[in-house]
């Protein structure tokens, strides 16, 4: 049995944040009614990458990745008929998930508040970008200005010079998924409390706060006075000769902090003279920037001989922290992931067959899956109506 | 004391903590902050490097207080059979056990799932290394930067036709803290409904590359391999960061033609908006080098936050890019209690971070992160019922230390 069976969720999210949110849930098994806007679909079904044959909404291979395991109901919740169909489904949904802009939910007519008092066994969830109030200047916001107003922008990459641009983080919506990852763990904590209790919740997840919440190392220490604040790009960074470096066919990154990794690199390289004039222990005690310079000078010259991966797991054994920098064709390579079966095959009636990633952990009862692919846009208008407005639950 | 109801969704909820340093503990602090009771098992000799480093008193270490608040702390001695026992018995009466200590060194110490489950057969185990508990390269190790590069998400993080910088450094590790405290109260979900317990195996690189997921697709269905491309994205021009004055940025995403017209407008350019170069997004995406330089050349010398609030008040997404100052003196996050107060144990006030979310009936979280065993009598006492002179007993033979 999977772990979310027979938990009946209503998706009226159209981004990422809220339809990846919607996805964790749904790949445990959870039975997940997505409500679309009849015509075009989700706004995610008009963005990329798309499956060969043209960008149209049954092709988005972003809207396949996000909606596996759930059912697609083509229905406008913006026109009045609709708004009484949405009553009636609140009557037979456990949770329901939002990610639109503060304030829509009340306009559609479901205010939190008045929701939960009519119906306090739900667990209604909003993910927006500044929470359900922002402030004036934060009324309007995609992944990269929340990335940046929640200072990894500032700080992306370390080690940045000052008169280099912030870069973005990786690819376009790594603050939707922080979020809607953080979403889904609250709900799932609100449904192990609802199984006594009976009572659902407001949950209210801001991608600021989220995003904000994951620099808690370095941020809770900034607030409470123990490090330094101020307008340097470095503020986050760790300072050393750690980096990423070219190698004959892509890159690889080196982690050295302590005496045993400059140990093994020692061992790596057999024991060549340039490393003769570094005091044994100068990661931790001597680090200096000359110092840091002239090593990073000879790992770059040593590297870009090198194989990624061999070179990764010769210095790996003798205790060096040094990993290929892996790209996405490596990654449906790779031997570990192979073992784990991150990659899940998914036949799509439109797209044809593909080996989609899936989740990062592994529960051993219960594990998550993908059992059906993505639906076409109301695919289960009918069958899920009838369900979700009868008068059985 | 230390059983006190805070409220929140995981009251009640029981959790023990073998982590180190930060992805380990954030779960604990996750799970902490929704009203579950969090105890980290530590001991002299094996301290967790953050309640040293830069600092003589491991009482008030900043990153150990970062990442652990409103959690107990119990000193047990892992290399004493004794002290296994202990642990032992403190998960017989657990609901959910973290670990994040090296590859296979649970299973070295007597306390895998299999020796857990012995004691208590519905555990919630909760396994985390940076590429999951088995498999061909399970033995590797790593920190927070090598979970990124591995996982596919540092290679897209770069300026265009150069090598990939990554993300910052600090990036990784309360991610993965997330994805296994997801992984963890799925199966706790489960085991109420079921009475099922299970073993939750979380690999951080795995975590890197679920961020990245709709680019890996491009892979699947495609067989693109997407690289770093400085600020660019597929689906919006302007699209970035750009100087301001005094050394500041601001961050500017323009979603549509229209938002474009009215930008244009603001840069007192409004005959680029139907300039055949720059009316569509295509068009602005072909020409995305030199609509960088147009925006910047208007940006430079501007205020970041000034100039911020009149995009807004035009409808177009954009925020200053908050450096470490402006973060801690971000007035919405003081506002909504994301900074917070709480008491340590002589009843100091000290700032931290609360959690990232709201909701109804939310746990309480007022204490920030224990000394060195400060909850050993309760924990020893209250928990393992273990009376005041056994309790003496094993710290003077160095059982508890």
């Amino acid at each position: 049995m999977s772990a979310l069976r027979g938990i009946r969720v209503l998706e009226l999210a159209e981004g990422v944040a809220g339809e990846y949110c919607g996805k964790l849930l749904a790949d445990f098994g959870a039975e997940l009614i997505k409500l679309e806007r009849p015509g075009c679909g989700s706004p995610t079904r008009a963005l990329g990458p798309f499956a060969p044959g043209g960008a149209d909404p049954e092709r988005s291979g972003l809207f396949a990745y996000l909606n596996t395991n759930k059912h697609s109901v083509a229905l406008d919740v913006s026109t009045l008929p609709a708004a009484d169909t949405l009553e009636h489904m609140l009557n037979h949904v456990d949770v329901v998930i939002d990610d639109h802009h503060a304030g829509w939910l009340a306009a559609i007519g479901l205010d939190p508040v008045i929701v939960l008092e009519r119906r306090p066994g739900l667990v209604l969830t909003s993910i927006t970008a500044f929470g359900q109030e922002p402030p004036p200047e934060r009324r309007y916001a995609e992944d990269l200005t929340v990335f940046h107003s929640s200072g990894w922008g500032y700080h992306t990459p370390s080690g940045a010079g000052e008169g280099q641009p912030p870069l973005k983080g990786a690819g376009r919506f790594l603050p939707s998924y922080e979020a809607g990852l953080e979403a889904a763990m609250c709900i799932v904590a609100a449904l192990y409390e609802r199984e006594e209790s009976g009572l659902g919740r407001f949950i209210d997840i801001a991608r600021h706060e989220v995003l904000a919440s994951r620099a808690d190392y370095v941020l809770a220490q900034m607030v409470a006075g123990d490090m330094a604040v101020g307008v340097e790009r470095t503020a986050y960074d760790l300072f050393g000769p750690a980096g990423i470096f070219p190698c004959r066919n892509g890159f690889a990154y080196i982690w050295m902090s302590a005496p045993a990794h400059w140990e093994a690199l020692r061992q790596l390289l057999g024991n060549p003279l340039w490393m003769d004039s570094f005091p044994d222990n100068w990661l931790e005690r001597e680090c200096t920037p000359e110092r840091v310079a002239q090593c990073r000078r000879h790992v770059a010259e040593w590297l870009q001989a090198e194989d990624k991966h061999e070179v990764a797991a010769g210095a790996q054994k003798l205790g060096l922290t040094l990993v290929a920098v892996n790209n996405a064709e490596d990654l449906l390579a790779s031997p570990q992931y192979q073992f784990r079966g991150f990659f899940s095959r998914v036949d799509h009636p439109v797209q044809g067959t593909a080996r989609y990633p899936t989740v990062p952990y592994r529960l051993s009862r219960t594990p998550a899956r993908i059992e059906s692919p993505a639906p076409l846009l109301g695919q289960h208008t009918a069958e899920a109506l009838a369900m979700l407005t009868g008068d059985v639950p | 004391m230390s059983g006190s109801l805070r409220g929140g969704p995981l009251q009640g909820v029981r959790v023990v903590e073998l982590t180190k340093v930060w992805a380990g503990p954030y779960v604990g602090k996750l799970l902490a902050y929704m009203g579950a009771e969090v105890i980290r098992v530590e001991s002299e000799g094996s301290l967790d490097v953050t309640r040293t480093y830069g600092v003589a008193d491991i009482n008030n270490a900043p990153g150990f207080q970062a990442v652990n608040p409103q959690k107990l702390s119990v000193q047990v001695n892992m290399k004493t059979a004794e002290g296994i026992n202990l642990i032992l018995g403190m998960l017989e009466k657990t609901d959910i056990v973290i670990e994040n200590l090296r590859p296979g060194a649970v299973k070295r110490l007597g306390l895998g799932y299999d020796e857990v489950k012995a004691v208590r057969p519905d555990i919630v185990y909760v396994s985390m290394g940076m590429y999951g508990s088995e498999g061909p390269l399970s033995y590797q190790t790593g920190y927070a930067p090598c979970f990124a590069a591995l996982g596919g998400l540092s290679s897209l993080v770069g300026n265009e036709g150069e090598a990939p910088t990554g993300m910052n450094i600090r990036y990784a590790d309360s991610t993965f803290g997330t994805a296994a405290a997801y992984g963890a109260l799925v199966a706790l979900l489960h085991r109420r409904r079921t009475g099922v317990g299970q073993f939750v195996d979380v690999s951080a690189v795995e975590c890197m590359s679920s961020m990245i997921g709709d680019s890996i697709m491009d892979f699947t269905l495609n067989g693109v391999i997407q690289q770093c491309d400085g600020n660019r994205h597929a689906d919006m021009a302007p699209h970035g960061a750009y100087p301001c004055k005094g050394g500041e940025w601001i961050s500017i995403a323009v979603k549509s033609d229209a938002l474009w017209v009215a930008l244009a407008g603001l840069m007192g350019r409004p005959e680029l908006a139907t300039d055949p170069s720059y009316a569509r997004l295509a068009d602005r995406k072909a020409r995305a080098g030199a609509l960088d330089r147009l925006v910047s050349q208007w940006t430079s010398g501007r205020d970041a936050f000034e100039l911020a609030s009149l995009l807004q008040e035009n409808g177009i997404a954009a925020s200053r890019s908050q450096n470490s100052l402006e973060l801690v003196a971000d007035l919405q996050l003081w506002m909504d209690g994301f900074y917070r107060e709480v008491s340590d144990y002589a009843g100091k006030s000290k700032t931290t971070l609360g959690p990232s979310w709201k909701m109804s009936r939310a746990a309480e979280v007022t204490t920030a992160a224990p000394r060195l065993g400060e909850h050993n009598a309760y924990v020893l006492g209250d928990i393992l019922g273990l009376s005041a002179e056994r309790q003496k007993e094993l710290s003077d033979r160095g059982i508890t230390c």
